[in-house]
């Protein structure tokens, strides 16, 4: 296996993971969305719900197409450019991989036809479940992934077996000491994506003061679940480092920059920003908080925090600047996110709510436009942070990324790439260019839900939905 | 670990993969004949008709290829990572080409001017069956190389592109009326022409340039059990072109199904015991007994339920489509 052909997997892995994760985080919470919206219109008559049901469906469709055709290079990624990965982990990562297709992949595809052409075909309560199913498949989706992954994290419930794993204990395997905070931070990141996208798109239009009675709806809708999740996902990220601290010390003391162990009963000094140069095992510079990583990663005065130095140099992840910043990143939106949600509420709460109130404060408004990219981003960041953290391995502690790899020429590797980049820039354009479509022509004010379920004849066959 | 009940396990995955397998071939196969028919159709309004006909069932057919993916890298990991990395280039083209397909099909709704999404649909469409076609033709000859194989490989791209386009064109004669029902009744008799030709000379290139030739045709209980496939073969390619003359609704395309579950049986009957004739077999590329058991509960459960409400949506949408409104 030649260094340049690995980096080349390596990257491809990389490229298609990070544009395919952008699609499936906002499918995961709008369509829970939508069956919230779909849920209160059953229960209230309102009809509004039922036109912010079809208005939001519009772009889960959309949003929706992308990532399945996303998804299949994901799918079969593993076995042409990992094919020593498959066989040494197939008895776990590729059963969770099946569970994953049959349980969840299916269950969405069987019920996304129902939920957009389904209008007046079915009854309301059929469509109902549908979209229910449909927010439910990709929600276990995120679970089984989630499993898969913690487990490369976390490996337990194993051993290996002439060259391969073999599961002595699913219940440690599927709850590997990483998977409930690998499974919620990621679950909550997806839910928190969905509710600032509803919320930045609702600002936008009531900046521009279209249908400010219909978006803020949406807007309050979503903000009185942000003001919920958005301090749950600080709380599960805090975990989660407790718990990384805790499983990969290597990967700990990268993203906090964290060379040397603490001396016992002293704290370990968190920098808050710091360049970590790997050659020279140190910070270039730091600004730092003395005894405070102690604290942020164990919850204890004193607790030992290994640092990078004490690690054999051919443990330690590789790009420690990148990790370091990556996580920055994603905690300060994180907290950002925590932070404007708790402005907002204030301010709606002291205004009682009111619209007029609500649109004079234009500066909110734009803060949440101006919000919409954040959470890709931090999402992205999250997951380089966790996969480029775990580095040099690709299941800690049993297998190196280097003897993962499949021989495969880096001539064909480097065709592939660059047939994904020109694939991912024309969907990313055209996913724009139809959305921005969608924004423009807004929702549609007179529409009306279907009377009663129609009785279709057989010749039937008119679509309702789009 | 008890052999016998590992050998079951195994014997058991290799009939749901294959089960799996069939259900994506066959419905997904319709999908991609519809797609590369459409190529051929220059009016943009029979164009809508043809794809309406596939719109609310194609993402849950394609969904059985990556059921069948995730099958076998659980099941067969050693299979399923051989077979993936010795194709890379097939493989790789078969994922961009499903990336086409799909994106043009729900693109193409949301776009007014849609001329370049189908033509986008349609060769995506193209691709993906002649990609599969070259799989299944190196994977039955080996993965070797050479100038027999190749021809061998043509043929079998050819036939899978010809059978997919039967499928296709049999679906649209069940799903579209007037012109679009006649002109598919047109391609369906030329489509299983061309298939039963394919059929025929990769039978008999099987026999030379296949490892399976030799070995596992060569044993009469084998050999009686193709001939009985073969003669199912025969009798539904006559049906279809009987029933394309009689003016039959869902006669062709149920006679398609069938000749295509005989040349998969035959295909499967061929293969075993191996993935790939005479470098890997199926108990040797298995996973453990325990990840066989825990995945014939997780997901032989499931798989009901999974063809359950994939048959409650084509009863749903069944029937002939009309026009949309829509555009």
């Amino acid at each position: 296996m030649l260094v340049e052909a690995l980096h080349l997997a390596r990257g491809q892995f990389a490229m298609t993971a990070i544009f395919h994760i952008l699609w499936p985080i906002l499918t995961i919470s709008l369509s829970a969305f939508v069956l919230l919206l779909e849920t209160l219109w059953t229960r209230t008559s309102d009809v509004a719900y039922y036109r912010h049901a079809r208005f939001w469906s519009k772009l889960l469709v959309l949003n929706f197409a992308v990532g399945v055709v996303s998804g299949i290079p994901m799918e079969f990624q593993f076995g042409t450019n990992w094919g020593p990965f498959s066989r040494f982990t197939g008895g776990f990562v590729g059963n969770i991989l099946g569970f994953e297709g049959a349980m969840a992949f299916m269950l969405e595809a069987g019920f996304i036809g129902i939920m957009m052409w389904g209008w007046g075909r079915v009854p309301k309560g059929v469509h109902l479940f549908a979209t229910g199913m449909v927010a439910f498949g990709s929600s276990i989706s995120a679970f089984w992934i989630m499993v898969a992954n913690s487990w490369m994290q976390t490996p337990a419930g194993i051993v290996v077996e002439n060259g391969r794993v073999v599961v002595t204990d699913y219940f440690k395997a599927i709850f590997n000491p990483d998977m409930i905070w690998a499974v919620g931070h990621m679950w909550f990141a997806a839910l928190e994506t969905g509710l600032v996208v509803i919320a930045g798109i609702s600002a936008y239009n009531l900046l521009r003061r279209r249908n400010p009675e219909f978006f803020v709806r949406s807007f309050r809708l979503a903000l009185i679940a942000l003001v919920i999740v958005a301090p749950v996902q600080v709380w599960l990220g805090d975990s989660s480092g407790v718990d990384v601290f805790e499983t990969q010390p290597a990967k700990g003391a990268a993203i906090e920059g964290h060379w040397h162990t603490n001396a016992p009963a002293t704290g370990a000094s968190w920098s808050l920003l710091a360049w970590p140069d790997q050659q020279k095992q140190d910070n270039d510079w730091s600004l730092e908080v003395p005894g405070m990583l102690s604290v942020l990663g164990t919850h204890s005065l004193h607790g030992r925090v290994t640092g990078l130095a004490d690690i054999p140099r051919a443990d330690q992840p590789p790009m420690v600047p990148l990790l370091y910043y990556a996580f920055r990143v994603m905690a300060g939106i994180g907290f950002a996110f925590m932070l404007l949600a708790f402005w907002t509420g204030f301010v709606m709460k002291r205004t009682r709510g009111r619209l007029d109130a609500l649109l004079a404060n234009r500066k909110l408004l734009l803060a949440w436009v101006l919000a919409i990219p954040l959470p890709y981003i931090a999402v992205e960041c999250g997951w380089i942070v966790r996969e480029v953290g775990r580095q040099p391995w690709v299941v800690y502690g049993l297998m190196r990324t280097e003897h993962a790899a499949s021989n495969i020429a880096a001539s064909a590797i480097s065709a592939t790439m660059l047939m994904f980049s020109v694939f991912y820039a024309v969907l990313l354009t055209s996913f724009f260019i139809f959305a921005r479509r969608w924004l423009r022509k807004g929702p549609d004010l007179t529409l009306m839900p279907p009377v009663a379920p129609v009785r279709t004849t057989r010749a039937a066959h008119e679509p309702a939905g789009y | 670990m008890n052999t016998a009940s590992q050998g079951m396990l195994t014997h058991a995955w290799f009939v749901l993969a294959g089960l799996m397998l069939i259900f994506y071939v066959i419905t997904d196969g319709f999908d991609l004949g519809v797609g590369i028919l459409s190529l051929f159709q220059s009016e943009r309004s029979r164009r809508d008709m043809m794809i309406q006909s596939i719109g609310h069932v194609w993402d849950a057919n394609e969904t059985w290829l990556v059921v069948v993916g995730g099958v076998m890298f659980g099941a067969f990991p050693a299979a399923y990572a051989e077979i993936m990395s010795s194709l890379y280039v097939p493989v790789m083209v078969l994922i961009a080409s499903l990336i086409m397909r799909g994106a043009a099909i729900e693109f193409r709704h949301a776009s007014h001017g849609g001329r370049l999404w189908d033509a986008v649909f349609g060769l995506g469409s193209l691709l993906a069956a002649g990609c599969q076609g070259v799989i299944l033709g190196e994977i039955v000859t080996g993965l070797v190389p050479g100038v027999r194989e190749t021809a061998f490989v043509v043929v079998t791209a050819i036939g899978v592109i010809s059978g997919y386009v039967l499928l296709g064109a049999t679906y649209l004669v069940k799903k579209t009326s007037g012109q679009l029902e006649a002109s598919a009744r047109r391609s369906s008799v030329t489509a299983v022409i061309v298939t039963a030709l394919s059929a025929i000379v990769l039978s008999a290139g099987t026999r030379f340039a296949s490892p399976i030739g030799a070995q596992r045709w060569a044993q009469p209980e084998v050999f009686n059990v193709l001939l009985a496939l073969g003669i199912v073969a025969a009798l539904a390619f006559a049906y279809v072109l009987y029933a394309v003359r009689v003016g039959s609704v869902r006669g062709p395309f149920r006679a398609s199904v069938v000749l295509f579950l005989a040349s998969f049986a035959g295909l499967a009957v061929s293969l075993f015991p191996d993935w790939i004739p005479g470098q890997l077999t199926i108990a040797d590329s298995a996973s453990s007994s325990a990840t066989l058991t825990f995945m014939l509960f997780g997901i032989g459960m499931v798989l009901p339920i999974m063809v359950g409400y994939n048959l409650y949506q084509y009863y749903l949408f069944r029937g002939k489509v009309v026009p949309s409104q829509h555009h």
